[in-house]
């Protein structure tokens, strides 16, 4: 029965655009081009870091285990509304919007880049671990692995890291590039216009308060290790799956739940009432 | 000997997997499911004619995973017909059909055990030739339950002039179906129908019969499922071997041998194994071919 669901699951995704890409191999390349800074051009593929550990858990109808598709509701008309008829407008009083077309959003798109320019180089200790977002590697490709190494070898020796911005899926990304075990690796950062100003957040501490903190924090200090942690969620939602997987649990789609009966249908049903009295005196 | 290299209406086909047991531990190898297809051919074709096929797969024998499939597989042979049936609002499956011999014996070597077909033909996806009435027991109710509610259903239809026919499902349960005029008729009558029937049934025989689907309504109970009434469902196909311990198969039951199981009492008497069902089809299924090409109306007084 996991055959079924391998099976549909295929067939039907076939040609669709797919959200996200969880079941990707870690080393696939989702971007290829190359990282330049002054005269040097290196030839490299940007490959994903991390995996993320999300179970990407299909919406189905209960009733046949059909994939749900999303469709725009219009509570106005109180129907969907086809493609052809949507368009996008940004909210300037409740109500009211300004339009704006899909050439106007397109012009505002930066150009796909194929190369990641680093303009600066930086101190990496300067940058705050609130803006890091994802991280990547750069691997390498044909031709490029002697400047690739000599880079990272530099940047590595004089803790610096490289900030540049990079397209990347209709999106320009500022990015740093960073020397990781004798290779490249990058992480796009959040822009700090997307931080929230933590003043407004930070109340003031009395001294005498921030001292006991202080000690509390201190005996519980510990080396940060990674593999202490999982995610608990997924670990579970994984056992559960694999249980059914192995349990065989119904993935046959049941059939659908009716409602009450028929409406409308009034000299249908005196007729069938007319019939069953005949055939009640029978039985 | 595993495999084979048969010509069938000068079509070759390889056979495979011959000795693999499909119903371990009754025995019942692939060459005997073949052999039974084969045998039943002349009987059964003629319901599959022209339909777009779900194929119920068990490629390791009953006790083990099956999946549906309603893509007729892309290495079919360049002989086998298919249909094109819209699946969904914007979806088109290609199907395989059994229209002769040779395909069905090659559905067979797929391992699919069970053919289940839709309430329409392929050519006319949305106008079933005929209504059913799936009639199927809860936990506590049997075959005899069935047989009983059948007999009900068959005399309100007759009060409607509307002739029926009754095939066991192969497993526990009993199909009542009314050859329609496909041209005269859509899925929306049929169901609006057969809804009326199962709920004036439930109001009349509420100890007997539910019209919900709901397993906690249907405990001791027969469940009148009118909504196969759909042009999305499928039912199995009369003749069709069914995936339980033993290979028995959907099979044609006359009203009068109905009246005479349900008054002795004998459920086993419903039951038919492959091994005697084209004997039997011989001598007793004759009067189901009726059903074919009968073309009734429904009363459209409520239309």
């Amino acid at each position: 029965m996991m055959m079924q669901h391998g099976k549909a699951k295929a067939a039907r995704s076939n040609g669709k655009k797919t959200e996200s890409a969880p079941h990707e191999a870690p080393a696939q390349g989702i971007w290829s081009g190359t990282v330049s800074f002054s005269l040097v051009a290196i030839p490299v593929r940007l490959v994903k870091l991390v995996e993320p550990g999300r179970i990407s858990l299909h919406l189905l109808h209960a009733k046949d285990f059909s994939p749900l598709e999303r469709a725009m509701f219009c509570p106005e008309e109180e129907k969907i509304v086809p493609q052809e008829e949507i368009i996008r407008g940004f909210e300037i009083e409740p109500g009211k919007h300004v339009l704006i077309t899909g050439e106007e959003l397109e012009s505002v798109s930066p150009e796909r880049s194929r190369t990641i320019e680093i303009t600066e180089f930086i101190d990496i200790k300067e940058v705050d671990a609130l803006y890091y977002d994802h991280p990547y590697f750069l691997v390498p490709l044909k031709g490029g692995e002697k400047s690739y190494r000599l880079l990272a070898e530099a940047m590595h020796r004089t803790a610096r890291a490289g900030v540049a911005k990079f397209v990347l899926d209709d999106r320009e990304y500022l990015v740093v590039i960073m020397s990781r075990d004798g290779a490249l690796a990058v992480s796009t950062l959040h822009y700090s216009d997307e931080i929230l100003p933590e003043n407004a957040l930070a109340p003031a501490a009395e001294a005498s308060e921030e001292n006991v903190i202080k000690k509390t924090i201190q005996g519980m200090m510990t080396g940060f290790t990674p593999e202490k942690y999982s995610n608990d969620r997924r670990e579970k939602l994984l056992s559960i799956i694999n249980k059914k997987v192995k349990k065989r649990a119904e993935v046959e789609a049941p059939e659908p739940e009716e409602e009450e009966a028929a409406e409308g249908v009034a000299d249908l049903m005196s007729a069938l009432e007319k019939s069953m009295r005949a055939t009640k005196k029978g039985t | 000997m595993n495999g084979k290299t048969v010509t069938i209406n000068s079509r070759e086909l390889s056979l495979s997997n011959l000795d693999k047991d499909m119903y371990p531990p009754y025995g019942f190898t692939k060459t005997r499911l073949l052999e039974y297809y084969s045998l039943i051919a002349q009987f059964m074709l003629p319901f599959l004619e022209g339909r777009a096929l779900t194929l119920k797969r068990y490629p390791q024998g009953v006790d083990r995973d099956f999946f549906f499939e309603k893509r007729c597989p892309q290495h079919r042979p360049a002989w086998m017909e298919t249909a094109e049936v819209p699946y969904g609002e914007k979806k088109v499956i290609t199907y395989c059909m059994a229209n002769n011999l040779e395909s069905l014996v090659w559905l067979g070597n797929l391992a699919s055990i069970e053919l289940h077909v839709p309430m329409a033909k392929a050519d006319s996806p949305g106008n079933p030739d005929s209504m059913v009435f799936d009639l199927d027991p809860g936990d506590g109710a049997g075959v005899l339950d069935c047989a009983r509610v059948a007999l009900i259903v068959r005399d309100l239809l007759s009060g409607l002039k509307l002739e029926s026919f009754a095939k066991t499902s192969g497993k526990k349960g009993l199909h009542v179906f009314v050859p329609l005029d496909p041209g005269k008729t859509t899925f929306q009558d049929t169901k609006t129908f057969s809804r009326a029937v199962a709920a004036i049934m439930q109001k009349k025989f509420p100890g007997l019969v539910t019209a919900r689907m709901n397993k906690e309504y249907r405990r001791n109970k027969v469940f009148i499922n009118w909504s196969q009434n759909d042009a999305s469902k499928t039912m199995v196909c009369v003749y069709s071997l069914r995936a339980v311990e033993k290979p028995s198969v959907s099979f044609p039951v006359s009203w009068k041998d109905l009246e005479k199981t349900a008054s002795q009492k004998d459920p086993g008497k419903f039951q038919v194994l492959a091994p005697e069902a084209s004997a039997l089809a011989e001598k007793k299924g004759g009067f189901y071919r009726e059903l074919l090409g009968m073309k009734q109306r429904l009363p459209h007084t409520w239309a």
